[in-house]
């Protein structure tokens, strides 16, 4: 047995190792979103139906912006969690899905296929996209009664933070003036 | 349904592999040649397998069948045929999917090629190599799984692959290169295994050792050249390299093989530096599993990361049981490696190649610690950092001219290196060269200091590689009176190979100095009929236009270029605008020349009908590739067997006969 061997090897690449392994408590690509805390960007979108959403009037109850696409396998994934959250909080919390870079048709296709849990918003020059600072679908921003962004999510959103964001956002006290 | 197929063969694979590795070992143990033969089917079956699973990926993606979540994610039926075969390969799971073809392949042919001279060894080399194997399809079958299926409901179209990768037709070869240059290294990797656990290291061993790490070393130079190639072509910032967490990543393992290399040519010589040789080749290995693991984790941020999975910490873990394994069995067997004894000095052939694998270590140092310190500097202080350009150039440029200086002198140092007053002629007779090298700079206007100690370095080993790469040739014309170059070329394919590449070496080396010293630019907003300057250059912008195609949009600008009065043709830069991707991502036009390339990109169209055009003149770019291509010729001509080797092959009989005169042997 050479120590000598043993003894560098262990001491040039065991700290290195460990380096690597904390390196994974930080993914580089998760930005923590500036937008939390602040104010959401308003927008006034049409949907699929040309009916018109003003974010700014839906001040006064929870919002759940959801931006996603056909193509997009969590977006797929997410789908019925959605479903059966908009059922879950009817009439107290709006879901709203704005389309991210997709045709529309597609959308409607998928939403008569396999049911929609709210308005798909077309966002065709990425305005509200950009605004939001999504990266890529899908990216869900939930808005409290005041319209400030309580939190986000990258990725297909999970039932717990869905149930846990939601009941926080209830939970807030409804702001003085609608 | 093809879900199951594929991961029938990722099972089979890994099944293959486990007992193969298990069996191999205990054949080596015990010498055994019907486990020998065994594990050879095994090996093979192996190969089979991951041929089997690579086909059904392939068909999936041509049949558009999105049931298989790969398909889902990288698949789109707007893709044309070419770059569906290639999205095997252009994300996460189907890249690991790939690798694990080219590891098959290689140990198919090692299974193959090794069979005879090489058994003393050879289920050991198996047994290390299906072990790898093992880890892979492990991967695949689980964390890395490109053959789960589609949660329900499965889409209809798909995204597509990376808009980057679509774009040009280097994508297709750059990754496969990388790959053919990084898996490759594990063959190496397990003949060194095989070395230490036999605890013998002789010329039955040296000899396909160093064309089994030639191959991947000259597969991972064109990779990484093709990659900066396909930088200059898509990106469309005028460079070739950035110092990228991943282009550094590849660049190690090349650096330690380069090292391994030169190390081997001393122990074939002079039967010194085994225990080096054998280091250098484990390290390679290592730094190529630390390189796969940096690029699949997403520990570091490039345009090469894959997104975050949960492979990583699978990988880490890879990494960290093959170190402890490598120290444990350098340290437990090193010192069966027993050098020839010889009383060296420091001022002779080896003594430079010594301190060439020195310097490639060094180098090899600098620029892990660039690459590791922002991922240390983040954990440890939770703080961004990014280690840039200006790091490497200043600690890495010094490196390189030494390692520059050491191709000129070593090869012109005698062997042993006994008598100072051949030593200090073989020294002085280049430097004739190095002035005119230097002279011929300062005429063509280069003034800074690194580019004239390069320049002169560079006459200096030009002279040596060309006196020592035609010595052969020379030799045989006096001693025979007329008999043609090639013969002589034929005896020794290897030594010429040797300064073949190493000229290859100093056309990219002065290309890269003279190109990184010498580029200018101009940027400019330009309305139809207006005229950008640049070096002598006119470039009038002729209009744009908007193409549709089935999976983009191109905005493309017309630009007529001229030059000393001359037309000098037409260039089409553009913009590609891909429906799921939020940034156009450019494609520049480049005129390329022998002397310079002129590199047009466009920054931006206008609603108004105008572009935001910026020109790049840089000298030399083609002679970056050029001069990779002559090294890759020259790793060509080392593979060609030498004279003694082809006839050790021959039958004795045959051997005789061509050994006769009338044979036209010796």
């Amino acid at each position: 047995m050479n120590r000598r061997v043993l003894l560098f090897g262990f001491g040039i690449s065991l700290p290195l190792l460990v380096l690597l392994g904390f390196a994974f408590q930080h993914d580089p690509q998760i930005v923590e979103s500036p937008l939390i805390g602040r104010p959401a960007p308003d927008f006034r979108l049409a949907d699929l139906d040309g009916n018109i959403v003003d974010l700014a009037e839906l001040r006064g109850r929870p919002v759940i912006i959801n931006f996603w696409a056909t193509y997009c396998p969590p977006c797929i994934v997410e789908h019925p969690l959605l479903m059966a959250g908009a059922r879950r909080w009817q009439g107290e919390i709006h879901f709203l899905g704005v389309i991210f870079q997709d045709d529309p048709d597609l959308i409607a296709q998928f939403n008569a296929e396999y049911g929609r849990w709210g308005p798909s918003l077309i966002d065709a020059d990425g305005g509200v996209a950009i605004a939001y600072g999504v990266y890529g679908p899908p990216e869900t921003f939930f808005i409290g009664r005041d319209g400030v962004i309580v939190d986000k999510a990258i990725g297909a959103v999970s039932r717990d933070q869905l149930l846990d964001v939601a009941n926080r956002m209830l939970a807030q006290p409804a702001p003085a003036t609608g | 349904m093809t879900s199951v197929l594929g991961q029938g063969f990722v099972l089979l694979g890994l099944i293959a592999a486990g007992f193969g590795a298990a069996l191999g070992y205990v054949a080596g143990v015990r010498r055994s040649a019907a486990g020998l033969r065994l594990t050879r089917r095994l090996a093979l079956l192996f190969a089979v397998a991951m041929v089997g699973a690579c086909g059904v990926m392939w068909y999936a993606l041509l049949s558009h069948d999105f049931s298989v979540s790969y398909v889902a994610q990288v698949g789109s039926l707007s893709t044309p045929l070419h770059i569906t075969i290639f999205s095997l390969w252009s994300s996460l799971e189907g890249s690991i999917l790939f690798w694990g073809l080219i590891l098959g392949l290689y140990i198919a042919a090692a299974a193959t090629f090794q069979r005879r001279g090489h058994e003393d060894y050879l289920a050991y080399t198996l047994a290390t190599l299906l072990a790898i194997g093992a880890f892979f399809t492990f991967l695949i079958a689980s964390v890395a799984d490109p053959f789960a299926p589609t949660p329900s409901p499965v889409p209809v179209d798909g995204p597509g692959p990376n808009p980057l990768l679509q774009n040009h037709l280097l994508m297709a070869i750059h990754p496969p290169m990388l790959y053919l240059g990084y898996v490759g290294m594990s063959v190496p990797f397990a003949m060194a295994v095989a070395a230490l656990l036999r605890g013998q290291l002789g010329a039955t061993w040296l000899r396909p050792m160093r064309r089994w790490l030639l191959v991947p070393t000259s597969f991972l130079t064109a990779g990484i050249m093709l990659g900066g190639w396909w930088s200059y072509e898509v990106l469309g910032w005028g460079g070739y390299w950035a110092w990228d967490p991943v282009e550094n990543a590849s660049f190690l393992p090349w650096l330690t093989g380069i090292a391994a290399l030169h190390s081997g040519v001393v122990q074939q010589r002079r039967g010194t530096l085994k225990a080096w040789t054998v280091i250098l080749i484990m390290i390679t290995f290592l730094l190529t599993i630390l390189g796969t693991f940096l690029t699949r984790s997403g520990v570091v941020n490039s345009v090469h990361s894959f997104t975050q999975s949960p492979i990583g910490p699978v990988f880490l873990g890879f990494l960290a049981l093959c170190t402890a394994a490598v120290v444990v069995l350098l340290s437990l067997r090193i010192d069966t490696l027993v050098s020839e004894p010889s009383n060296e000095r420091l001022v002779s052939r080896e003594g430079a190649f010594l301190l060439n694998n020195l310097l490639f270590v060094s180098l090899m140092f600098t620029v892990l610690v660039g690459t590791l310190y922002p991922i240390v500097a983040e954990s440890l202080r939770g703080v961004k950092v990014s280690v840039g350009e200006p790091y490497f150039n200043r600690m890495a440029v010094p490196l390189f001219a030494a390692l520059l200086l050491m191709m000129g002198v070593g090869p012109a140092l005698p062997w042993g290196g006994s008598d100072p007053k051949l030593v200090r002629r073989a020294l002085v007779r280049p430097l004739p060269a190095a002035a005119a090298a230097l002279v011929l700079a300062l005429l063509l206007g280069a003034r800074s200091a690194p580019v004239l100690v390069v320049s002169a370095f560079a006459g200096f080993a030009l002279w040596v590689t060309a006196d020592q790469g035609l010595r052969p040739v020379r030799a045989r014309r006096r001693r025979r009176g007329g008999r043609g170059p090639l013969a002589a070329v034929l005896v020794a394919p290897d030594r010429l190979g040797a300064y073949v590449v190493h000229l290859g070496v100093l056309i990219t080396f002065v290309a890269v100095a003279v190109s990184s010293t010498f580029q200018r630019e101009a940027e400019s907003t330009l309305r139809a009929g207006d005229t950008l300057r640049l070096g002598g250059y006119e470039m009038t912008f002729r209009g744009a236009e908007r193409v549709q195609e089935p999976h983009l949009i191109r905005h493309q600008a017309e630009i007529e270029v001229s030059s000393d009065g001359q037309d000098r043709g037409v260039l089409y830069p553009s913009l590609n605008i891909y429906p799921n991707q939020r940034e156009p991502i450019g494609t520049p036009a480049v005129r390329t020349t022998a002397g310079h390339d002129l590199y047009l990109t466009l920054m931006n169209v206008g609603g108004d009908g105008s572009i935001g055009l910026r020109a790049i003149t840089t000298p030399l770019v083609a002679w970056i590739w050029i001069g990779v291509v002559v090294m890759v010729a020259g790793t060509v001509l080392c593979l060609i067997p030498t004279a003694a080797e082809r006839r050790a092959a021959m039958p004795r009989a045959v051997a005789d006969l061509a050994a006769s005169p009338a044979g036209g042997g010796r």
